[in-house]
């Protein structure tokens, strides 16, 4: 698919490819499939650093803060080749939490976190779901209490993906209990590594982890605030909209993976690549990989633009991680029964990673947003229909 | 991503206008019951406006109109439902003798097909030969400077109207394209009824005579200019599908803020919000996929692999769509004066044309090098 990046950036663009090409090298494939493929181990980071360093992490920020003032298009370009090439590429840092600060914070938090963010040194992870508060994120009860020049922390939060290994949490508090619920939640930024935080794993089925987040009389010093009290819920309900767009290249990968898996492998006697119904599969899910490919693209384009996306970024995520099941179902139906064998076993294939997949992104269409709440808001939002 | 420019946003504005006024539900309805019916003052209109010959060039009396300007007209053509024989000659009929006919065969017929003078029908499928078009059983034996025609072409639209007949035909060397006058000795048509409004026709060549002049191009095994001209008329489809598929989706959340049930508007639940956003996903990312392999068609850069991505995923989508609507209308939907029923005929006759999923993913494969 031709994407209309200008002549300069498509050499910025061609420049880190061949960067991220030349770091991926196999042990640090091996490292970042084990850790879940979220921020992935030392050696991952080392490579995220690098890329940092050239102010291609987070390329469209200005570049006093680490940015190279590049367009969306050339981000959005840029994570999807990481996805595609194995690399860790959910940075909620630097893409998510990175770009709230940059517009609503203040000009002493910019100053400590976006050079870092966009160096690729810190990782932050989201405080916001709770055992009673998931899809119904206004119903976090995370008390903070204002103590003058601090706020005091009491609760738990669940689900915090990489918060075994960020170095900062973003966390969604209530700061005002006697308010309507959405209007008394304030995002605020704490070192994990303050007293009173305890971390504790939730192993998935797929095997990676993530974490309940226990705090026990924490104290956030007021300055963390990012933009006003009690606007937190707004901040975040734009920013799942906008900046987390889910990323089709790490999928793309798999289908890749699978066609040529299937030019070479037989069963009962026969090149898998011939089979016509085989065939009629793999053509179906590259259509829908396309599709997928042109609805995140369509999203840089509208930011790029400047204009404000209402539906699209939740039809994106709903196609995107739908189709991901789609995709690892249908390779698991392809490979066939060897491909329940895991990594290391006789007769495994493709490392055993289709299996890994296939339970991985069950969660696709839970998080960030489940694909129910989407279809919701694609309602309400894009067709204006009535709410109950 | 592709966004229309100002003069593509004012044809789809006009086209809009004027076909909500000329094309009304009901006289697709009605030209529908009617034995060979068809929409002949919106025609004369659209002449006028030079929509006929929209991507003929200017030495033509053409508009000399983008690929893509084409595509965002179609659109609002499938949108109003429009029966006629605006695809089948102004689209097919014209991108043959374009791509494949000679300075003097464009001369005689460009024109005419602008001004709406002349209607041609294309006459490609037998009845034992699909859209892959492996197997073309009319056959055409050269005889001196003249070839002799005989043998069954089906699903022709609006022979009956035409005055040129486009035939694919089996030649000694391979299979060849022929401008055949429908007045000829031994050129019979049959109407078929159909289950969506467009008039088709059987038509049986009897040993037709034609001068070896009227072949357009050469014969050629691989059908290479032939299948060239069926996977640009693909896009075109693609585009009238995603009209179609947008007017079902509005009239289908119109209609759901208003019924009633429960004490609710049916539009509050969240499974009729569900089906409602389903729909939409599939008229966007239709046209997303449309729009692709029309840019890459008007920007004159390979587009094999998008036409075939788009006729299959907006084939299945389409009538998705029209499936889920039944479902938020309810009844009222499924009866015969119901503007929906004529989307939902539409949306399955139109998979079939220029090639149904099954085959644009065969080529999809091939084309991914599988």
């Amino acid at each position: 698919m031709a994407l209309e990046l200008s002549q300069n950036e498509s050499k910025v663009f061609s420049e880190v490819h061949d960067l991220l090409v030349k770091e991926t090298t196999p042990d640090v494939a091996e490292e970042i499939f084990h850790t879940g493929g979220v921020y992935g181990g030392p050696k991952a980071r080392k490579v995220i650093q690098k890329v940092g360093a050239r102010g291609w992490l987070c390329p469209s920020w200005p570049k006093k803060y680490g940015g190279i003032e590049s367009s969306e298009l050339l981000r959005f370009k840029i994570v999807d080749d990481m996805a595609y090439l194995g690399l860790p590429y959910m940075f909620i840092g630097a893409h998510m939490a990175g770009p709230l600060i940059l517009k609503h914070a203040s000009e002493e938090l910019k100053d400590e976190f976006l050079p870092v963010l966009a160096k690729g040194n810190i990782e932050i992870c989201l405080g916001y779901t709770e055992p009673q508060a998931g899809s119904d994120l206004a119903s976090l009860e995370i008390r903070a209490e204002d103590k003058g020049d601090y706020f005091l922390i009491n609760g738990q939060k669940m689900f915090n993906t990489s918060a075994h290994i960020a170095d900062y949490h973003w966390l969604a508090a209530r700061t005002d209990p006697n308010a309507p619920k959405h209007k008394g939640i304030t995002l605020m930024i704490v070192d994990l590594k303050t007293p009173g935080i305890t971390i504790r794993p939730m192993v998935s089925m797929a095997g990676w982890k993530t974490n309940e987040v226990f705090y026990d009389n924490v104290q956030v010093p007021k300055y963390r605030v990012v933009g006003e009290l009690n606007k937190g819920f707004y901040y975040i309900m734009t920013a799942l909209d906008y900046e987390r767009a889910f990323v089709t290249g790490a999928y793309r990968r798999v289908f890749d993976d699978l066609a040529g898996y299937v030019k070479t492998a037989s069963l009962n006697g026969k090149l898998l690549s011939k089979d016509p119904i085989i065939r009629q599969q793999l053509a179906e899910l590259a259509i829908e990989l396309e599709v997928a490919h042109l609805l995140y693209y369509r999203l840089a384009d509208m930011l790029d633009h400047h204009e404000t996306p209402s539906y699209e970024p939740c039809m994106e995520k709903l196609f995107g991680t739908e189709l991901t099941k789609r995709v690892t179902n249908t390779a698991m139906q392809i490979m066939g029964p060897a491909a329940q064998l895991l990594e290391g076993t006789k007769g495994a294939l493709l490392g055993g990673a289709m299996q890994h997949h296939y339970l991985s992104c069950i969660i696709e269409t839970v998080y960030g947003g489940t694909s129910e709440i989407m279809r919701n808001i694609m309602a309400l939002r894009g067709l204006g229909l009535p709410a109950r | 991503m592709i966004r229309l420019n100002e003069q593509q946003i004012m044809l789809k504005k006009s086209a809009r206008d004027l076909l909500a006024n000329e094309c009304p539900s009901s006289l697709v309805r009605k030209l529908a019951e009617e034995e060979g019916g068809w929409p002949e003052q919106a025609w004369s209109k659209m002449a006028e406006l030079g929509w006929l010959g929209l991507i003929v060039p200017e030495e033509h009396c053409g508009c000399a109109g983008s690929f893509f300007d084409l595509v965002v007209l179609a659109e609002e053509m499938g949108r109003a439902c429009l029966p006629g024989p605006f695809m089948s000659s102004s689209v097919v009929g014209a991108m043959f003798i374009l791509e494949m006919g000679n300075e003097k065969q464009k001369m005689e017929y460009l024109t005419k097909i602008a001004d709406g003078s002349l209607i041609i029908a294309p006459a490609i499928l037998e009845p034992k030969c699909d859209w892959r078009l492996d197997k073309i059983s009319v056959k055409a034996v050269k005889t001196g400077d003249s070839y002799v025609i005989s043998g069954t072409k089906t699903l022709v639209p609006y022979a009956h109207i035409a005055n040129v007949i486009i035939c694919l035909a089996a030649t000694s060397s391979g299979p060849a394209i022929f401008l055949i006058d429908k007045k000829l000795d031994g050129v019979k048509t049959t109407s078929l009824k159909n289950m969506d409004g467009d008039k088709l026709f059987e038509i049986n060549f009897n040993k037709v005579k034609v001068s070896a002049k009227d072949m357009l191009g050469k014969p050629d095994k691989n059908l290479v200019h032939v299948k060239n001209v069926l996977s640009k008329a693909a896009v075109v489809k693609c585009a009238e599908m995603v009209g179609g598929g947008q007017q079902v989706l509005d009239f289908t959340v119109d209609y759901v803020k208003e019924r009633k049930q429960f004490g609710s508007p049916v539009g509050a639940f969240q499974a009729v919000q569900h089906h409602c956003a389903n729909m939409f996903t599939d008229v966007e990312t239709s046209r997303l996929l449309t729009y692709e392999a029309a840019a890459k068609i008007s920007n004159g850069e390979i587009f094999a692999l998008e036409a075939a991505m788009a006729k299959s995923w907006v084939n299945e989508a389409y009538t998705r769509i029209t499936y889920t609507s039944h479902q938020c209308v309810g009844g009222v939907g499924f009866m015969a004066d119901h503007d929906l029923p004529l989307y939902t005929r539409r949306a399955k006759t139109s998979e079939y044309l220029f090639g149904d999923s099954v085959m644009q993913r065969e080529n999809v494969a091939k084309l991914l090098k599988l």
